[in-house]
């Protein structure tokens, strides 16, 4: 097999890389001096070799422990449930939050063969054990999976007298009824709230 | 979908201003591949049409192409790759006419990789369940039969899609339900007798119940609108006795939904986990059909049958009209083959009664053809080819 299929082939793994667009990038790094190919692969393996997961949240990570934990200016007795670690970066941006994370790595999917096992649960509930935990937010996402993933964690920190609160869904901020669907609106309309 | 919920609010301020609903209109339809069609092009009158043809031509099909717009699957329950012409690498499927949501409504499906793709007026709904209703219609069948004498996964079915069609709250409650039962029975099946598997299993119980309590809701109300438009379409089709139609379930389904089979749920969860499925819910429920009190499932003679499954499409039919505020196409695949004469000519009179819109109608032989379907323009059916006959 050629350098250039080999390359190809590599690239049309990535999500949202097809064969053609695979193809394009390679002679277009071919076209580039050697240099750009050489500092794009340093990158990939200083990647793949330094960032690992935060030993306290599951958070991506060059240390042993992520910024967010390290920050002492952040409040550990709030924690927030995520699905991935990419579900950080959404929340952050956001600004507003100022408590901590964790990361369960995916959601219960049994038709995958994902079960609770297989998700960072027994890690969370050994944080809460440990103590200094006054609140558990699960901001899993509103879809099925992430519902019951929300059911599966609540039911598990009962026992642990800690407060478990769920993320609200409702109308997109800024947008427009018109436009939103019916199953939101219906939502929305149920969780409505009395004006003071 | 803001559409149907849209229409359903319209449908009620027609009816109280007792306008006469405006039909359905299919003008034209085009087929590609679907079972034994190869290439159809059809014109329609606003009246409607019959299809002559020898059983096994393709008259059937051509009822069950127009009828897959609406639905987006078979009408008789076969997949999708069953339904593509053989040799060929898919169907494709278009209507253009005067329809509640578009102009136009297209389905296309690609044998490879099963995909399918529904377009309203060029657009491609968010998601596929959005297509759903596009050319509304009711089908009348001889197999219909089995929706009395079949087992109760028919008479579920009938329910599912006629509410479904009518009713965005309980499609979406359709589509929650069967997605959580899915689950629930994978991680019954995956648990084992490991420890921990009742919570795993306990997690989708919430979302269970909340849309199977939602389902069993619309069911009731459903039937409780209905029953008594029941009894009074079969006694005017021929019945002498009292027919009813009743909802029967072994959960204590009216007493509040999501508590009651949030409870069922828990107390059944370890006899689950030894059988690896779920026994507990509205989809081990049916729909109860007797004749004076005895079971038309059972004790009906086949005449008993075919007036109630005839009077179960009519209501089908009322359904779909009051929701959408306007008149379903009646496609009539030789609905009245076992019928005596006076009963099918009671039926086309009870389907007068809320105005016929447009009719297609299939029948075997231009004798087949009922008094009042012989203005109607008709077509031959041949070897999957259609042409025109008068």
């Amino acid at each position: 097999m050629s350098a250039i299929e080999d390359l190809a082939l590599e690239l049309a793994k990535l999500p949202g890389i097809g064969r053609k667009t695979a193809t394009r990038l390679t002679y277009h790094l071919l076209k580039q001096p050697p240099e750009a190919s050489r500092r794009l692969a340093g990158a990939l393996v200083t990647m793949a070799e330094r960032v690992r997961s935060c030993e306290v949240c599951g958070n991506l990570t060059e240390d042993a422990q992520c910024a967010i934990c390290r920050d002492p200016r952040r409040d550990p007795a709030l924690v927030c449930v995520v699905e991935e670690a990419s579900d950080i970066g959404a929340i952050e941006r956001a600004g507003e939050y100022r408590g901590r994370y964790h990361v369960l790595g995916g959601r219960l999917s049994p038709l995958d063969g994902v079960g609770p096992d297989d998700l960072a649960i027994d890690a969370l509930l050994a944080r809460v054990r440990g103590g200094g935990v006054r609140e558990v937010i699960l901001a899993t996402n509103p879809s099925l999976e992430g519902e019951a993933t929300a059911v599966y964690v609540q039911r598990e920190l009962k026992a642990h007298g800690v407060a478990v609160t769920r993320i609200a869904r409702g109308l997109p901020v800024g947008g427009d009824l018109e436009y939103a669907d019916g199953v939101t609106i219906a939502q929305a309309l149920s969780a409505r709230r009395e004006m003071p | 979908m803001k559409a149907p919920g849209a229409a359903t609010a319209t449908a009620h301020a027609a009816a109280g201003a007792r306008r006469p609903a405006a039909p359905v209109h299919l003008e034209r339809l085009s087929v590609r591949d679907f079972r034994n069609l190869a290439r159809e092009d059809l014109l329609l009158p606003a009246a409607g049409a019959v299809i002559v043809g020898e059983n096994g031509h393709g008259k059937t099909n051509l009822l069950e192409a127009i009828y897959y717009l609406q639905l987006l699957r078979s009408a008789r329950g076969a997949r999708d790759s069953e339904l593509v012409r053989f040799g060929a690498d898919g169907f494709h499927l278009a209507a253009t006419g005067d329809f509640p949501q578009a102009r136009e409504v297209r389905v296309g499906f690609a044998r490879q990789g099963a995909r399918k793709k529904v377009t309203h007026d060029g657009v491609a709904p968010p998601r596929l369940s959005d297509g759903l209703g596009g050319v509304p219609g009711v089908l009348l069948s001889p197999r219909d039969v089995s929706l009395v004498a079949g087992s109760p996964r028919e008479r579920r079915r009938f329910l599912d899609i006629a509410l479904a069609l009518s009713s965005p709250s309980y499609l979406h409650a359709l589509q929650g339900y069967r997605g959580a039962l899915a689950r629930r029975n994978a991680a019954l099946r995956s648990g084992g007798r490991r420890a921990g598997a009742e919570a795993a299993v306990a997690a989708w119980e919430p979302s269970l119940a909340a849309h199977g309590a939602a389902l069993w809701a619309e069911r009731l109300a459903w039937v409780a609108t209905h029953a008594g438009e029941f009894t009074r379409l079969c006694a005017a089709i021929g019945e002498r006795g009292s027919a009813v139609l009743g909802y029967t379930s072994r959960h204590a389904v009216r007493e509040g939904g999501t508590a009651v089979l949030a409870a069922a749920l828990e107390s059944q969860r370890s006899h689950d986990l030894r059988r690896g499925l779920t026994h507990a819910g509205p989809h081990r429920d049916d729909l109860s059909l007797s004749l004076d009190g005895r079971e038309l499932r059972l004790y009906g003679s086949a005449g008993q049958q075919r007036t109630a499954s005839l009077a179960l499409r009519l209501l089908e039919w009322a359904t779909l009209r009051d929701a959408i505020g306007r008149v379903p196409l009646l496609l009539l695949d030789d609905p009245f083959a076992e019928l005596d004469a006076r009963r099918a000519e009671r039926v086309l009179a009870l389907l007068g009664e809320g105005g016929i819109g447009q009719a297609v109608l299939a029948v075997p032989r231009e004798g087949d053809i009922p008094p009042d379907f012989t203005r109607l323009e008709r077509f031959r059916v041949r070897d999957g080819a259609i042409e025109g006959a008068s």
